[in-house]
């Protein structure tokens, strides 16, 4: 790959003044996800929204559960209700994601910069994944305070965070290569939709199953904890790589 | 069709494949038929079947009903199978595809995945028949039934993506992508019975089923026979689609 000297494509130029040195795939990496971070703190629309919306998402579980609070058990659903939660936040962020790069140019701007396609593809995933572990690290305190306050966890609760962290991973991954197709498509917003759930569905479930066992917690904990987390975990190995491979084809069609 | 010496062999209508797809549709069908019909009639009965009333047999009640209906196993199966099979050539003329970006085998893949739909429908279809006699109920969020639910909607999926691109090479390109991506799910569908075991999914290939040995001969027989039915579909298909092509392409000629 030709690179062009010092040709990182964007206002933070990474680490050298001088204009001899070539980047490395990893400089261009750390360039890209600079420019999404920068433009996500100046001006805060993804975490904004994604945070109202996943609250909103938290008054709606309210109403419905409303009727039905005092006779069962919230514990068995709790881990259902977060992965809903988190599975309709990730497609309202994965939409946006791409929508202005897509308005203002800067796709084709990015696409100019001579480098390996699938380092846009780390890049963005990797941004994705920060905001929604930002947006789940707003959000899991809040869904804690309204739906499990009444009740008690099991003092394994904690381990929520490894199933959170693996399902977050694959949803960043693969939501980023479904968003940079359907971004190019009619309806795009009901088509991310239409792709990326059956495609998680494995991962969703593996997670489901983890987060609801460290809730419920007791006995066999463990014995449904572990091979589900295998589980997410393999799958997401398999679906990142494969984008990763697939994400050169997809970004340049 | 796998010689990527310096040119690629592309696929084409005509030739000794469409000459034989009517023939092998219509032995396709007698032998998926006679198969089936035969389990009924000579086949010799699962261990235990000629029992009146309700036994127990292998910690397993098993009463006349079941192991009648249990025949639909030899449509079940062979279709489920048809169905896999099918979206691995989608997944190989995906990769082809973007190997040499000819749009032909775009055109094989979209009419694969097409086979792959109706075959896919056939087994939820027979599947919900069996679900509602056997289990009493319509539907059941076992691991096996939801892996080839979500098949289901990725398929569907696929089809509504490409309505979606109007630039052809894109279309071909993203479509491509989605159908790799989409075969992951294939082998877990696969393997679910064996990963999750669900009592209503038997694990089927395997070395100690206990199968009878005519009752495998005819299990064989239904399943070659419905291969040959995909096989000729997917001929047939192509060879229309390829026709239209061409008519399209002659026109363009013509007007320019």
């Amino acid at each position: 790959m030709a690179n062009l000297p010092g040709a990182t494509g964007s206002t933070n130029a990474v680490s050298t003044t001088s204009a001899q040195v070539r980047p490395t795939g990893f400089h261009h990496y750390l360039t890209l996800l600079k420019k999404d971070l920068t433009q996500e703190f100046r001006t805060k629309e993804m975490l904004t929204s994604m945070g109202i919306y996943s609250l909103l998402v938290l008054i709606v579980f309210g109403a419905a559960l409303a009727q039905t609070a005092s006779s069962f058990d919230i514990l068995q659903m709790g881990g259902g209700l977060l992965w809903v939660l988190i599975v309709f936040t990730s497609l309202l962020g994965l939409n946006r994601s791409f929508s202005h790069e897509k308005e203002n140019g800067c796709l084709e701007g990015v696409l100019l910069i001579p480098l390996d396609r699938s380092v846009i593809f780390l890049a963005k995933a990797s941004s994705n994944l920060l905001f929604l572990l930002a947006v789940e690290i707003m959000v899991i305190p809040l869904f804690y305070f309204f739906f499990l306050t009444t009740t008690t966890p099991a003092e394994t609760f904690w381990m929520i965070v490894f199933p959170l962290l693996v399902g977050t991973i694959g949803v960043a991954g693969i939501g980023t290569l479904l968003s940079t197709i359907t971004i190019n498509t009619r309806g795009k917003d009901v088509m991310l939709a239409v792709l990326f759930i059956p495609l998680i569905y494995p991962l969703l479930y593996a997670c489901v199953s983890a987060t609801t066992a460290v809730i419920v917690g007791g006995e066999w904990t463990m014995d449904v904890y572990l091979p589900a987390l295998a589980l997410a975990g393999g799958y997401d190995v398999i679906m990142i790589l494969l984008s990763w491979v697939l994400y050169d084809f997809v970004i340049s069609a | 069709m796998s010689n990527t010496k310096k040119a690629v062999k592309l696929p084409e209508a005509g030739g000794i494949f469409d000459k034989i797809a009517p023939i092998a549709l219509l032995t396709g069908a007698l032998l998926a038929t006679l198969g089936f019909i035969l389990t009924f009639t000579i086949a010799s009965l699962v261990p235990g079947a000629a029992v009146n009333g309700v036994e127990l047999i292998g910690d397993q009640m098993v009463s006349n009903k079941l192991l009648l209906s249990q025949n639909i196993f030899y449509f079940h199966v062979p279709v489920a199978i048809a169905s896999m099979l099918a979206l691995g050539f989608t997944a190989y003329y995906g990769i082809r595809f973007l190997m040499t970006k000819e749009a032909r085998f775009d055109t094989c893949a979209k009419v694969v995945t097409e086979v792959a739909l109706v075959f896919i429908i056939c087994t939820m279809a027979s599947g919900e028949l069996w679900t509602r006699f056997e289990w009493g109920v319509w539907w059941a969020w076992e691991p096996r039934l939801t892996t080839y639910l979500i098949l289901m909607l990725l398929v569907i999926g696929y089809f509504i993506l490409r309505n979606a691109i109007d630039d052809p090479e894109r279309r071909a390109s993203y479509a491509a992508v989605f159908g790799i991506i989409t075969f992951v799910d294939v082998p877990i569908c696969f393997m679910i019975t064996r990963m999750i075991p669900s009592s209503v999914h038997p694990v089927v290939f395997r070395t100690d089923s206990g199968m009878p040995p005519d009752r495998l001969v005819l299990f064989l027989i239904c399943f070659f026979g419905m291969l040959l039915i995909a096989f000729a579909l997917y001929r047939l298909r192509f060879r229309q689609v390829r026709l239209a092509e061409r008519v399209a392409a002659l026109k363009e000629q013509l007007d320019d």
